[in-house]
């Protein structure tokens, strides 16, 4: 059975390459296709948060009563990162390449510092401390995250 | 701040001033290495000469080393759940330390001053050691957990070996100021001192960053596990050994190992070159790929120190100087100031509830793509000058407006971010 950190931090990677096939295609001028792969991208980056949201914190807050700690800054990083996400979808919108690089570039340099922080604390903490709920939490993140991913 | 936050909260990060300061003071030891270049003499014809000892320390415990104390400030909370004690304190005292020590010590050898070198060792040595304690208290109060990257480790392995350089180069200084005598030949001494310095400490921690940096920003595959898992306690074992063996005097197995760790450090910059070409990103920007030629002078660099342990002429040993610590070092940390430094100015404005510009905003492409442009000029001048004086003068002139550039392209992003948070 994987660990919450290998399934999330896969997920993680998938949701790169979502982005990393928007930028290309945006970079190109394809906006159309740029559309549909930033949609993706959108539905991938959600189900992840979703999945975080709606499982994984939840379970670690039961198992450790930290309501305010670590997943309170995380969700708060999340809103942050949906905004970046908008404003991404409106440059997109508008044609500009160049506000479009400079979204992307922000918002994936704001995305892997979120990244670092929970592959190497707060992952590993959810394994440490979820015990025997972990194998069963796994499964489910599974199905939230499965089939979200085009590339 | 609750304890229950390790590293992960903004807040756990220091106020933009601390990592800052580092960002802004280390282009001007760049700046002041070209000035020794310019007015020199004869400074890249060995690396004996006051003028190349200056140059030397100027960029490695000038430049390099206020950068990587100042982004170890930043990144230890993020990637080891590090909370700094007193965050702005060590960054204020650390930094002063570290300025005026670099000063005394560059200034002291280039002037063949003992007690400035003295002075200036001690005083790095203190500004080293303040880092140092605060970092090993933070991290012991960080949170034990099992995880599956080796960056955190290696960041405390680099950090290690930035400590055993440090008293190598106060036990130096004492050596040449006061007299007092080693248990090796200064040369060999200096030896251990130079080699801890860019592969114990400069080495093991680019690789360390790169372990997280390469494959999550530039979007490759990741490092193998199995080489990761290895690679920086084997380069540090194979410093240890090396360093014994040259102690010793047993030459054949300080050759042996002399040559594993070229090779050893060989295949980190290789496997970064090989993943980088696997990059999802298809428009690869002026950082992308000033990294990935900082790789490839590193590999020029090591090419130059295997001919020197084979041919002793001076030329070898300047030459992979000048392509590791300017072209490797130098390329690589320019490009990580350019995400850093925007990056911290977004963060700075988004946390005080300010709609800020994005990255290329805050720091267009341009300026950025024709300052590293410079950087590969000076560093082709430099490599030309191990040979000619004339054009090493050339090149300081030129290293000169490289960091000039460097320092204004980072004033450029301080200017836009007050500008957006005025409007």
């Amino acid at each position: 059975m994987s660990t919450i950190a290998d399934l999330m931090t896969h997920d993680h990677r998938a949701c790169d390459h979502d982005f990393a096939h928007a930028e290309t295609l945006a970079a190109q001028g394809d906006w159309a296709g740029a559309a549909e792969a930033l949609d993706a991208f959108s539905r991938a980056l959600n189900a992840h948060f979703n999945a975080e949201e709606q499982q994984l914190f939840p379970a670690f807050e039961a198992a450790t009563g930290m309501t305010q700690g670590p997943t309170q800054v995380m969700r708060g990083e999340h809103v942050d990162m949906r905004a970046g996400l908008e404003r991404l979808r409106a440059a997109l919108e508008a044609h500009d390449a160049d506000d479009f690089a400079g979204e992307a570039e922000t918002l994936l340099i704001m995305m892997q510092q979120h990244n670092m922080k929970e592959e190497n604390i707060l992952y590993p903490m959810c394994d440490a401390r979820l015990g025997h709920a972990r194998d069963e939490l796994c499964t489910q993140l599974s199905h939230s995250l499965a089939a979200e991913h085009t590339s | 701040m609750s304890s229950a936050n390790p590293g992960l909260a903004y807040e756990d990060t220091p106020p933009l001033s601390a990592p800052l300061r580092f960002f802004l003071t280390a282009p001007l030891f760049g700046l002041c290495a070209g000035l020794v270049l310019l007015l020199g003499d004869g400074v890249l014809s060995s690396r004996w000469t006051p003028g190349a000892l200056a140059a030397v320390h100027l960029f490695a415990a000038g430049f390099m080393l206020q950068v990587m104390i100042g982004a170890l400030q930043q990144i230890l909370p993020v990637v080891a759940g590090v909370r700094f004690p007193a965050a702005l304190g060590v960054a204020g005292s650390s930094h002063a330390l570290l300025t005026l020590g670099a000063m005394g010590l560059a200034g002291g050898l280039a002037f063949g001053r003992p007690d400035a070198i003295i002075g200036g060792a001690v005083l790095l040595l203190g500004g080293i050691g303040i880092f140092l304690v605060a970092a090993l208290a933070g991290l012991i109060r960080s949170p034990s957990v099992k995880i599956a990257s080796h960056a955190p480790r290696d960041l405390r392995l680099a950090m290690a070996g930035l400590a055993v350089t440090a008293v190598l180069g106060v036990a130096l200084a004492l050596a040449i100021g006061r007299g007092v005598v080693l248990p090796l030949p200064l040369p060999q001494a200096v030896d251990l001192h130079a080699t801890w310095g860019w592969l114990g400490w400069g080495g093991i921690l680019l690789a360390a960053t790169s372990w997280v940096v390469v494959p999550m920003f530039q979007i490759t595959p990741g490092y193998p596990a199995r080489f990761t898992r290895w690679w920086g306690p084997g380069v540090l074992a194979g410093l240890v050994s090396w360093s014994l063996a040259r102690a010793l005097g047993a030459d054949g197995a300080s050759s042996v190992l002399g040559v594993t760790l070229v090779l050893g450090f060989a295949a980190f910059a290789l496997l970064t070159l090989r993943l980088q070409s696997r990059t999802r990103r298809s428009t690869p920007d002026a950082p992308f790929r000033a990294f990935r030629m900082a790789m490839l002078a590193i590999l020029a660099g090591l090419a130059a120190l295997s001919c020197n342990l084979a041919d002793d002429a001076e030329h070898w040993s300047v030459l992979a100087g000048v392509l590791i610590l300017h072209g490797g070092f130098g390329g690589a940390i320019s490009a990580m100031l350019y995400k850093i430094v925007p990056f911290l100015a977004w963060l700075h404005l988004t946390q005080a509830g300010i709609r800020a510009p994005n990255m290329k905003k805050l720091l267009p492409d341009t300026p950025v793509r024709r300052q590293l442009a410079l950087h590969l000029a000076v560093l082709a001048a430099l490599v030309l000058g191990v040979f000619a004086d004339s054009i090493a003068r050339i090149a300081g002139l030129l290293m000169i407006t490289e960091f000039g550039w460097l320092l204004l392209n980072m004033l450029r992003v301080l200017h836009n971010l007050k500008r957006a948070r005025h409007t």
